[in-house]
């Protein structure tokens, strides 16, 4: 990867991003897909900063995007509150539960740390099973009804309004967690990915940093579960089981983790994959599983590494 | 809650303990002998219920099963450790965890082509179908059967841990793998034992599990998560712990469900985390 530009914000990842999350509604059949690729991307978003910056691997982002789904909903249905000030405290209930939790994952390292995070997304299932009065259990939280961004103004019945508030959001995901890399604060935790001892021995406290970073990755999950309210006005049950920890796990892997960009890519061809193959063969997660080895096998970078790598072959010919 | 009650509700804990413990002894073996995380340990448990449904719809009995089942399990584990697996061994722990992890997806999507979506159940076998009466106390005879095979299962591990030379290897592995290797041991075989034996032994509480739970696609995931909570607590690589963590919280479901049967499961979580704020590193102390 370029380290130079990685360290730099706003850079040409930024443009890119933009410039995707502005066409998309364009090239995209449907407006509902586009909606879709957004808020799995913000998901992913979450496992890559943790992977790809600290090395951590978390296969429980979807007890925070449950639960930010669950606040989200929950304020906009009971409390009459508006969707901008309902999605900002989704995200600091995610992040707060994140701390909790990563206050008991990150005293222990390495695999135990990968089996707590599932451990932890199970419970929150079966948290959210056992209070159907709360989430509405395995009907799911219905009724939610179509609020205004804020202050009663822009309603988000209107498809585009509702894009524009989940790619502005999306957008300013990416771009926060670009300037976290960026700074010194990101060239910590990458030091931690590379070598935790030596990180430890300079004088960090890993902990805290990696406290910091499950932190900040639970609130992303909970911004991308409060989209996926707005989009759906309704929270299934699946918004908080392990399925959903691990589509914005594989999201990330596939995109490739070395760069915020591979959330987006890895989130698009997941979901155009679920939106055009799920009706014809309702079994295609198997080709996910392939490409997921395929992909932890030979191609470390992601879709991404494997575009630059062709795109490099493209350059070097000419 | 009368002592009969409770007395009930304990002895199917210790059935369901017993089984959580057969079906993670396996995870914790595999990772203590070659520091290899299996995230398809659920999917032998989870084939091998499958393979039990579909030997009692065949033969309509379940009994074959209990022998057929966990062999089919073990060679399924034995094939993808030879075909794939043994491909990650010089890789990081993350590949490996994502590799297998895709494995999983692999089997249960498979299983659900076969079978469907929906859960089946499978018959308690005629032989256990009847109850035991203990001085006024009865209980149903296939689930004192799963606390006699399951006891027989622990003893014999035990022994074979214990008292044989394979078990003195895995023993020394676990300790010291690179040593082991420089004995002169060929960890290739080794590792393909451990293997097929952990995955028989997940095949055999798939089985044992599966007239008392039914089977379901999603069964493995379960699985795989419960056998997390308990290595989490009994530390990877120990057997007393994986039993004592296993009838823990087998104990608790069976206890919480007559309490609060929507909170069983989530009760062996609380349990877990409980038990991690007050002993960070699990039941056995050590990190």
């Amino acid at each position: 990867m370029m380290p130079n530009e990685a360290l730099r914000f706003p850079n040409g990842t930024t443009i890119a991003i933009a410039a995707i999350l502005v066409t998309m509604p364009w090239i995209l059949p449907s407006l509902t897909l586009a909606c879709e690729i957004v808020v799995v991307s913000t998901g992913a978003l979450s496992c890559t900063l943790l992977l790809g910056s600290v090395g951590l691997l978390s296969f429980g982002q979807g007890l925070y995007f449950g639960l930010g789904a669950y606040v989200c909903a929950t304020l906009i249905r009971d409390f009459g509150m508006t969707a901008l000030p309902a999605t900002i405290t989704a995200v600091v209930a995610g992040g707060l539960l994140a701390a909790i939790a990563g206050l008991l994952i990150v005293r222990r390292q390495g695999v135990y740390f990968v089996m707590l995070t599932l451990a932890f997304a199970q419970m929150g299932f079966f948290l959210a099973l056992a209070f159907p009065k709360l989430t509405g259990g395995e009907n799911g939280f219905g009724n939610v009804p179509r609020t205004t961004v804020a202050f009663g103004q822009l309603p988000l019945s209107h498809p585009i309004v509702l894009y524009a508030l989940l790619a502005l959001l999306c957008f300013v995901a990416f771009a926060l967690v670009q300037r976290i890399i960026a700074s010194p604060f990101g060239t910590v935790l990458n030091s931690i990915r590379q070598n935790e001892s030596r990180s430890e021995a300079l004088g960090y406290d890993v902990r805290r940093f990696k406290l910091a970073a499950v932190t900040i990755a639970g609130g992303l999950a909970a911004l991308a579960g409060a989209m996926n309210t707005l989009m759906l006005s309704f929270v299934p049950l699946s918004a908080v089981d392990v399925e959903t920890s691990e589509r914005l796990l594989i999201a990330a892997l596939i995109g490739g983790v070395g760069s915020p960009l591979g959330a987006l890519v890895g989130a698009s061809v997941l979901s155009a994959m679920s939106d055009f193959l799920s009706p014809i063969w309702p079994r295609w997660s198997t080709i996910v599983a392939v490409l997921l080895i395929v992909t932890v096998l030979f191609l470390r970078d992601g879709l991404l590494g494997l575009g630059r790598l062709l795109g490099g072959a493209v350059r070097s010919e000419r | 809650m009368s002592a009969q009650v409770l007395l009930f509700g304990a002895l199917n804990g210790i059935g369901i303990g017993m089984i959580y413990f057969i079906l993670s002894v396996g995870l914790t073996m595999i990772f203590g002998l070659m520091q290899f995380v299996n995230f398809a340990h659920g999917a032998f448990y989870m084939v091998s219920a499958y393979a039990a449904f579909a030997i009692a719809q065949w033969t309509g009995s379940v009994l074959p099963a209990f022998l057929i089942s966990p062999l089919l399990a073990a060679a399924f584990a034995l094939v993808s450790e030879r075909v794939l697996l043994q491909r990650t061994y010089s890789l990081p722990h993350e590949a490996q965890i994502l590799i297998t992890f895709a494995l999983a997806i692999l089997a249960q999507e498979s299983v659900t082509m076969i079978f469907g979506t929906s859960g089946k159940n499978v018959p308690v076998p005629d032989l256990f179908s009847g109850v035991v009466v203990l001085g006024g106390f009865v209980y149903p005879s296939y689930r004192l059967f799963v606390v006699a095979v399951a006891a027989a299962v622990a003893v014999l591990m035990w022994i074979a841990i214990e008292r044989t030379r394979f078990g003195a290897m895995v023993r020394a592995a676990a300790e010291n793998a690179e040593m082991v290797g420089l004995l002169g041991f060929d960890s290739r075989k080794v590792f393909m034992a451990a293997f097929a034996f952990g995955g028989g032994l997940a095949g055999l509480a798939g089985a044992l599990a599966a007239p008392l739970r039914g089977v379901e696609p999603l069964m493995g995931r379960e699985a795989l998560a419960i056998a997390f909570v308990v290595v989490i607590l009994g530390g990877l690589g120990s057997f007393s712990g994986a039993l004592l963590a296993a009838l823990l919280i087998g104990i608790t479901q069976s206890l919480m469900s007559m309490i609060w049967p929507g909170g069983a499961h989530l009760m062996i979580y609380g349990v877990m985390t409980l038990i991690l704020a007050f002993r960070p590193t699990g039941l056995m102390g050590r990190s």
